[in-house]
């Protein structure tokens, strides 16, 4: 009887490794937003493939965890694992572990520290950080001229990311590389200052900002929930929302309705469920020995009031 | 108990010492940080002599104080206010809660998706969590829901803590993750937002203030002339002299913890009502705040002293510190560091003084 309840276990295992490909897949964090929608991405793309299933694991922010998750997905014998970093400076540790046991291994949005020697079956999909704070600084510096401030100058500032993350550094240096532009040098940064990407914190950080009486004419956040923060503070304290240009990045629902009412001048579209979709396929190609490039960007689009519409179901 | 002359579990006070109260200290160390940071303004070359909290030359609204400052110094310590309210009567009573952080981010995902409006800017709501019937609903429906569940928390925590005698600590810590693990599920991770025009108004302009005001008075008096607020203090002074005496411990810890997380719960509301929207991710370390707001206000960590205005008081101490650090632009990557040495510092200070005050009596 033993004898053939084990080879019935034995059989089933076999043939579903045989017919069924298993990823394994640990985010930085369930409660994030544009994670979230990333996840969906992987969730919905995979499930829709016949014979693929996919686990997901929440690192909830923690270096250790993840690693373990990997190991532990590795010694349940998947066939590729993505990992979205919680820190971009400790994946060393996780290609060394995945290559180790010849097990794909793919990064999702967040660009690895150790990218550029990565082995051949592992990859990463991203969109390129560089893009997406240039592009709204850009499109704010272009506001403020065409406001006609080019001559007399304008007074801005930067809500910022969590500080621990490449992300939000990238995108602030994004803002001061463009106000170093010949074209966009009449900006000046009165401040900057963490919101560590909350809505909330935002909103507390421009009321104190509007205590100080310091006139300003632009608005650079690292992502939309500050930006809309941002703007509920200058509601409250009744600036017109058409003397100030605000500008995040993400392009979620919550800031394109901001913008139908008028109020956030510009995002940045990164595609959350593409990274998802995308990074799925990869881990596929990997564990079916194909080739896949080791970097995939997946591209940032401007989001301004004319083309919101193209927009406004994606995230 | 050695703030008792007679009756039982520190019920009645010693007048002579009543008269320097513990919140004077706080009040005094409220005002020195205000006069650093205005020092700082004069001081610091690119601050142009500004000032923090008057605004003597350009006088934007109307008068010699600014007020926009005076508001946000305190709109921004409002919410976790209100969950100070209830620590402080969690820690009165000889106990600690750390579920309170993760409560509202639960609680304000749950309430968020019972307040939400069918249409926005003419669309339809592209975060519904729920089909017609729960669009547009009274606002009471999703403050009885929060405050329900608030209840319904505080209820197996406070039964966890009175009944199986498992310490506090691990009791709301295991509460902690079990509501973080709701407010994650409870959408799978989206946000919810766009909310009706009633439940926007509860957390509008000042109205968080106005919320942790009026519960600070009522809760100040529940505290100082109610049996609850006595029995409340008999049991953090000494549980067993409490138990001796007749009070009925175990159903009164149920009641304090309730009381506490229902007060995290309204301060969800509040919250997401502020913010027009809820996050899985709300409310992370408002535990940690509120329990260092209450104990910055003088309350001790062993349990039956402390008071509402001290909790009230050390909400201010961090709503000035908040808006000084912004205002003196200190750079972000300093503001923790600064932030924790100030906790460490006010209550190494009030337990130096603590031991002073008692010597000289």
């Amino acid at each position: 009887m033993r004898k053939i309840l084990i080879a019935t276990a034995l059989t089933s295992l076999m043939g579903t490794t045989a017919m069924a490909e298993t990823i394994g897949a640990t985010i930085a964090r369930f409660d994030d937003n544009f994670l979230t929608v990333m996840r969906n991405g992987m969730v919905e793309h995979a499930e829709a493939i016949d014979g693929v299933t996919i686990q997901v694991e929440d690192a909830a922010d923690d270096v250790a965890k993840q690693l373990d998750q990997i190991n532990n997905f590795i010694a349940s014998g998947v066939d590729a694992i993505i990992v979205n970093p919680v820190d971009t400076s400790a994946t060393q540790a996780m290609s060394d572990a995945a290559e180790a046991a010849g097990v794909p291994l793919v990064y999702i949005n967040r660009q690895p520290v150790n990218l550029d020697t990565l082995p051949d079956n592992q990859a990463m999909v991203a969109s390129n950080e560089v893009e997406s704070g240039t592009l709204s600084a850009i499109e704010a510096c272009k506001l403020l001229r065409a406001a006609g401030l080019g001559v007399v100058g304008a007074k801005g500032y930067i809500i910022m990311g969590q500080l621990s993350n490449q992300a939000a550094i990238q995108r602030t240096k994004d803002v001061d590389d463009v106000v170093g532009m010949d074209m966009c040098n009449f900006i000046t940064i009165v401040d900057r200052q963490t919101s560590e990407w909350s809505r909330d914190k935002a909103q507390d950080l421009m009321a104190n900002w509007i205590s100080s009486g310091e006139d300003f004419d632009v608005v650079f956040a690292n992502n939309d929930e500050s930006a809309i923060g941002s703007i509920q503070a200058m509601k409250a304290a009744g600036i017109s929302m058409e003397d100030v240009v605000v500008v995040g990045v993400d392009a979620t629902q919550d800031a394109l309705v901001a913008m139908q009412a008028g109020e956030l001048d510009a995002t940045v579209f990164q595609d959350a469920f593409g990274q998802g979709s995308g990074s799925v396929d990869a881990a596929l190609a990997l564990s079916r020995g194909e080739d896949v490039p080791r970097k995939v960007w997946i591209p940032f689009k401007l989001v301004t009031p004319a083309n919101m519409g193209d927009f406004l179901d994606k995230n | 108990m050695a703030d008792s002359t007679e009756g039982i579990g520190g019920l009645k006070y010693d007048k002579t010492k009543r008269a320097w109260p513990n919140e004077l200290n706080i009040f005094f160390a409220l005002i020195a940080i205000v006069l650093i940071f205005e020092a700082l303004g004069q001081i610091l070359p690119y601050m142009n002599g500004q000032s923090m909290l008057f605004d003597f030359n350009t006088k934007r609204d109307g008068t010699i104080l600014n007020i926009a400052r005076l508001k946000i110094i305190i709109l921004q310590v409002s919410i976790i206010g209100i969950i100070a309210l209830g620590v402080t009567q969690v820690i009165i009573s000889g106990g600690i809660d750390l579920s309170s952080g993760p409560l509202v981010g639960a609680a304000a995902m749950i309430v968020m998706s019972f307040a939400q409006t069918e249409l926005v800017n003419g669309n339809p709501n592209p975060k519904a969590v729920f089909g017609d019937w729960a669009f547009d609903l009274p606002v009471i429906v999703p403050v009885i829901v929060g405050l329900s569940f608030g209840a319904f928390i505080g209820a197996i925590n406070g039964s966890l803590i009175a009944y199986t005698r498992i310490p506090p600590f691990i009791a709301t810590l295991g509460m902690f993750l079990i509501c973080r693990g709701i407010a994650q599920w409870w959408t799978r991770g989206q946000p919810v937002s766009f909310p009706t025009e009633g439940y926007a108004w509860l957390g509008s302009g000042m109205m968080p203030v106005v919320w942790f005001l009026m519960l600070a008075v009522l809760f100040h008096f529940v505290l100082r002339h109610t049996v609850y607020g006595k029995h409340t203090y008999a049991i953090g002074s000494n549980e067993d002299a409490a138990r001796m005496s007749g009070i009925n411990v175990q159903r009164h810890k149920i009641l304090v913890y309730m009381i506490a997380s229902m007060l995290a719960a309204f301060a969800a509301i509040v919250l997401s009502s502020k913010n027009l929207t809820a996050q899985t991710g709300m409310g992370q370390f408002y535990e940690l705040f509120a329990i260092a707001m209450a104990v910055i206000g003088g309350v001790s960590l062993t349990g039956g002293r402390g008071s509402v205005v001290g909790t009230v008081l050390g909400a201010m101490v961090f709503g000035v510190i908040q808006s000084g650090f912004t205002y003196i632009r200190l750079d972000a990557f300093y503001q923790l560091m600064a932030m924790g040495t100030i906790i460490i510092s006010a209550v190494v200070l009030d337990q130096w003084r603590q031991k002073t005050g008692k010597s000289r009596s």
